[in-house]
């Protein structure tokens, strides 16, 4: 009798559920060295593909001769622009709307394009070849600051753009012109100015950096030239779309197209974008018959597949004298490089950064966004982060901390004060968009008061006094900032790729014995996804995750799915997998009320089965309802027991957060130690603790990477700096600081189990944080905004340049 | 990439600039270089074999000379190939002073500018390394140009086989005034100074410039 004993809670604790801190099931191989890599993989007679790239970012190529390297034993091709010409390959379309050079098609527009791909039996000899290869340029004058793209005398960056005055976003200015995106009322945000009591204007710049993911991008081909089938293994965020835009480019039938993306080792928005090196490994596979390799080395994965951000906002912000915010006036140059393959919904080509006003109640706002064209490495991908929203995010954020200043006001307070109030969710915002739900004001209050805000404002009050009296050479910063994400896309009225509309699925399929598999149209690239979906389906069918096995990434089994990025999996796939789950939860109340012999109505779900109401010993568990699904349906029920869901969600979902970093810079040294960082999340219902708060330790890191030091820079001549660890910035555990988390709940009105995403919120709300703090300690000493990023080097310049070294 | 300097050479200045225009001299003194060839009266050719942090690669370079005062100094302008490792290109102003009757100051201003792999990987690397070997030219150089006494033991002894029987000093060089071949060391300095201007002595290791520096944006 003691199975009889086990108590509700028990039963359900065995689930683990939405809401335990279950461990990842996928660490158990990772941890152990198991994980299955693209790299990983080894298919017999295999050859391994490189790139010649360019020495220069902007010249004419005269001449390529591939002699020397075609006669070095092991070569087995060399593939230029010329080859791929009969095949119409030699360009490609971008997710932006834009083409992009797969091979350098007369002239590169970057340092390190892509030139030749050279193939091998092996990778050595690949490399080998690659030096045998001459390439004659003929340099040409180069624009790297986006500033001086549409100089009137500046070079033209796009000759094969010539005299087409329309792009696809609209008309274009100047020959190194993209588009004009703009949103929101000129006139009612200029009349708002007009009549201004304070304004406040400043550029606020986030400079290029990389999602430098540890696993590079990489790919192997595999052309069945019997069957006429191509197998593709890659690192892809969304496989499904890869193999559209594969179908698409190469004529192959999309049933003929195997794309499968196994284990990911971080992704960051790096690996959503179809890049040169996959289109020329498929044709050198399709040419060889035998399978090729294309993997990326760390600089050319820095140097050239998305590069993130590059955002330049001139800023404005009308107010009133005692603080209240009357308008919002934001014009970006976005530097998009040398092709527009920015990774964005297709209308939208600057992203969601009409999220730019922020959690505040800005009754006007207008955004104009001007994409330019340089000579730097195409991209603009969501760094963790959803489209562009971390730029707005930092916008706006810096923007509330620069008019505090000018105010007098404590930043938190003016926060507090222009907060969209709870009971105005659902809250159009100026710029469009419908905020699903908040309590902002809660939030705030309970991060202020687990970090002892008041006190840290009287600390930081007497070590200025102790700095001006030469007591100390330390200045203290608090960094406060209160980011609203928009993530989730999207609502396919307005959110597609290339006219895929962005939808995701989940597939669901209880066996006979009551295990569960489900595939899934999304894919981990270390979001936890086989631990966490398995904990959805747990609650609402009553089978131990444990007993669930989620499968992500290959497109010949999965449902069709646009992928993972931009925060998107839990609030559109995780809403699948709720939907398709309940489909099966209504299939198995008809079968429990046929084997109970009462009415489905008279049925409620009791954690892992259904029971009689008013009965509870009345009990059918989903087990016994799925084998009875398969063996004993009720007649005229078609037997077995699964389901597909396909979800288009009604509107994005907003998470929230207010950070707050405390921080003490050593003015001598420019050294900035993090004293404290305080990250309260809210990204609605939490279906595992555990891995949100290691989703926000991963975010928070790259924000504190992205806002001290991570840049990819260039020089006057496009030579890229920072295209290797030994200059881009990649904290470890040494650099890293102590990450405080904690959290509010406001469920998603709109989603079925009221979640919202989380893994990109600490990368969005990180990087103010950051820099708000710095800017803040060097506050009282007059300045008014310090670009980032805040390395010591930097630091050190501002304490010089301001007097401080004596 | 600029760099500026001047070093104290303990020779008369004719010597040092006879020493500046002899190939063998400046073969000898340039680190890695492996050949130094004249193809015109002012024009020549030479390969440097440089290692700049983890990229290594034989430089070939062509240099050209103009505004030629003997023995106060000139401009040379050149560029140099290295293959996939990258090229380089630029140009220095050379003076020759006169501090006293036995002492020269050699002074220079590189300007250079590096590109491809070499400025990618080696950027940071690239000033401190060319300051080294700058350093390593001109104690050679230096032991090669003072009074042959002090320089008994210098190991370019032997690499001056033209001296052979000539009067000691200015002898060494004789006939070996083509002023063509003084490129060489330029060509080597601005292969080896490398880069960009504002930090890369080594001391921060994220940081390249200031935003400002750009030209973007920025405060």
């Amino acid at each position: 009798m003691n199975e009889m004993v086990i108590t509700r809670a028990e039963r359900e604790a065995r689930l683990e559920g939405m809401g335990c801190k279950r461990k990842r099931v996928e660490d158990v191989r990772f941890t152990q060295g198991k994980g299955q890599y693209v790299d990983d993989i080894k298919l017999p007679g295999m050859l391994h593909g490189d790139f010649v790239r360019s020495q220069y970012a902007h010249a004419n190529i005269k001449r390529i001769d591939a002699s020397k390297a075609l006669a070095l034993p092991g070569v087995v091709a060399v593939i230029t622009a010329e080859e791929l010409k009969p095949l119409g390959l030699h360009w490609m379309p971008t997710l932006a709307g834009d083409v992009q050079a797969v091979l350098a098609d007369g002239r590169v527009s970057f340092q390190n394009q892509e030139i030749a791909f050279v193939v091998a039996e092996n990778r050595y000899i690949a490399d080998d070849a690659i030096q045998l290869i001459e390439v004659e340029y003929e340099e040409l004058p180069v624009i790297v600051d986006p500033f001086r793209a549409m100089d009137p005398d500046a070079p033209v960056l796009r000759p094969d753009l010539a005299g087409k005055t329309t792009g696809a976003h609209g008309p274009r200015k100047h020959h190194n012109h993209i588009f004009e995106w703009t949103i929101g009322d000129k006139s009612a945000t200029d009349d708002a100015f007009a009549n201004a009591e304070v304004t406040i204007k400043e550029l606020i710049s986030y400079h290029r950096t990389h999602p430098s993911p540890l696993e590079t991008c990489q790919c192997l081909a595999s052309f069945d030239k019997i069957k006429g089938e191509l197998t593709l293994y890659g690192t892809f965020q969304a496989p499904h779309v890869i193999r559209t835009v594969a179908s698409l480019l190469s004529k192959i039938p999309e049933h003929k197209i195997h794309v499968i993306a196994p284990d990911i080792g971080g992704g960051f928005g790096n690996k959503v974008g179809a890049y040169a090196g996959y289109i020329c490994s498929i044709v050198a596979s399709i040419v060889t018959g035998l399978p090729v390799k294309w993997v990326e080395d760390r600089m050319e994965n820095l140097s050239t597949t998305s590069f993130a951000r590059d955002y330049h906002m001139t800023t404005e912000i009308a107010a009133t004298k005692d603080g209240k915010v009357t308008g919002l006036r934001v014009h970006v140059l976005a530097d998009h490089g040398a092709f527009d393959s920015c990774a964005d919904p297709s209308k939208w080509p600057a992203g969601f950064m009409n999220i730019v006003t922020g959690s505040y109640d800005f009754p006007v706002a207008h955004l104009a966004v001007d994409g330019v064209y340089t000579n730097k490495a195409p991209g603009g991908v969501a760094y963790r982060c959803s489209f562009r929203v971390t730029e707005a995010a930092y916008c706006i954020e810096r923007a509330m901390d620069i008019l505090a200043q000018k105010l007098g006001m404590d930043p938190a307070d003016l926060r507090m004060k222009n907060f969209i109030r709870r009971e105005q969710f659902p809250y159009q915002s100026a710029l469009g968009w419908e905020y699903d739900s908040g309590d902002y004001h809660l939030a705030m209050q309970k991060a202020m008061d687990a970090i002892g805000y008041r006190e840290l404002r009287a600390e930081q009050k007497a070590k200025q006094e102790a700095f001006r009296r030469g007591e100390t050479r330390e200045i203290m910063g608090i960094g406060v900032t209160f980011f609203t994400e928009i993530v989730g896309a999207g609502p396919s009225k307005n959110c597609d790729i290339l006219g895929v509309a962005m939808f995701d699925s989940a597939e669901i399929r209880i066996h006979p014995t009551g295990s569960i598999i489900a595939r899934m149209g999304s894919k981990s690239q270390g979001q936890g996804h086989e631990t966490t979906w398995a904990q959805i389906i747990a609650t609402e069918l009553g089978i131990p995750a444990d007993d669930i096995m989620i499968e992500e990434g290959n497109t010949d089994t999965a449902p069709y799915g646009l992928g993972t990025y931009g925060s998107r999996s839990t609030p559109v796939a995780g809403a699948a997998i709720a939907m398709a789950a309940r489909k099966i939860k209504n299939k198995a109340q008809m079968i429990a009320a046929h084997l109970l012999e009462v009415s489905e109505y008279d049925l409620e779900w009791d954690i892992d089965g259904f029971r009689v109401k008013g009965n509870p010993e009345r009990v059918k568990t989903m087990k016994e309802i799925a084998w009875a699904a398969y063996n004993s349906p009720p007649p005229g029920l078609e037997p077995g027991l699964e389901a597909v869901n396909y979800y288009d969600p009604p509107n994005m979902t907003y998470p929230f957060g207010a950070y707050f970093c405390v921080m003490d810079i050593d003015v001598d040294t420019g050294v900035a130690k993090i004293r404290r960082f305080y990250a309260l999340d809210d990204c609605g219902t939490r279906i595992n603790p555990m891995i949100i708060e290691g989703q926000v330790h991963g975010g928070l890191t790259e924000a504190f990477a992205i806002a001290m030091g991570q840049e990819i820079k260039y020089d006057e001549m496009g030579n890229v700096q920072g295209a290797s660890f030994m200059d881009f910035f990649l904290p470890t555990a040494v650099e890293t600081p102590h990450w405080e988390t904690d959290f509010t709940v406001t469920p998603s009105p709109h989603h079925p189990i009221g979640a919202k995403g989380v893994g990109e919120s600490p990368n969005v709300g990180g990087v103010p944080a950051f820099s708000n703090a710095v800017n803040d300690a060097f506050g009282f000493l007059g300045t008014t905004h310090i670009q980032m990023p805040h390395d010591a080097w930097r630091v050190w310049e501002v304490a010089r340049r301001l007097g401080l070294h004596g | 990439m600029q760099m500026n300097d001047s070093q104290r050479i303990p020779a008369p200045r004719a010597v040092v600039w006879a020493a500046l225009n002899d190939p063998e001299v400046l073969k000898a003194c340039i680190p890695g270089c492996e050949s130094l060839e004249m193809t015109s009266p002012t024009e020549m050719t030479a390969k440097v074999q440089l290692k700049v942090g983890p990229v290594k690669a034989t430089f070939g370079g062509k240099v050209t000379l103009s505004d030629l005062d003997p023995p106060n100094g000139y401009r040379i302008t050149g560029e140099g190939s290295g293959g996939v490792a990258g090229f380089a290109k630029g140009g220095a102003v050379v003076r020759l002073a006169e501090d006293g009757p036995d002492t020269t100051i050699l002074s220079y201003e590189v300007d250079a500018q590096i590109g491809g792999k070499l400025a990618q990987l080696g950027s940071r690397l690239i000033d401190s390394t060319a300051r080294k070997l700058a350093g390593e030219f001109f104690a050679t150089f230096s032991a090669v140009v003072a009074p042959p006494q002090e320089t008994a033991e210098s190991p370019i002894e032997e690499a001056a086989p033209a001296a052979e029987g000539q009067a000691p000093t200015k002898g060494w060089f004789k006939g070996l005034f083509g002023r063509d071949t003084a490129a060489g060391v330029i060509l080597g300095l601005a292969l080896l100074a490398g880069a960009f201007s504002c930090c890369l002595d080594g001391t921060h290791a994220h940081a390249a410039d200031l935003s400002i520096c750009t030209g973007a944006s920025a405060v």
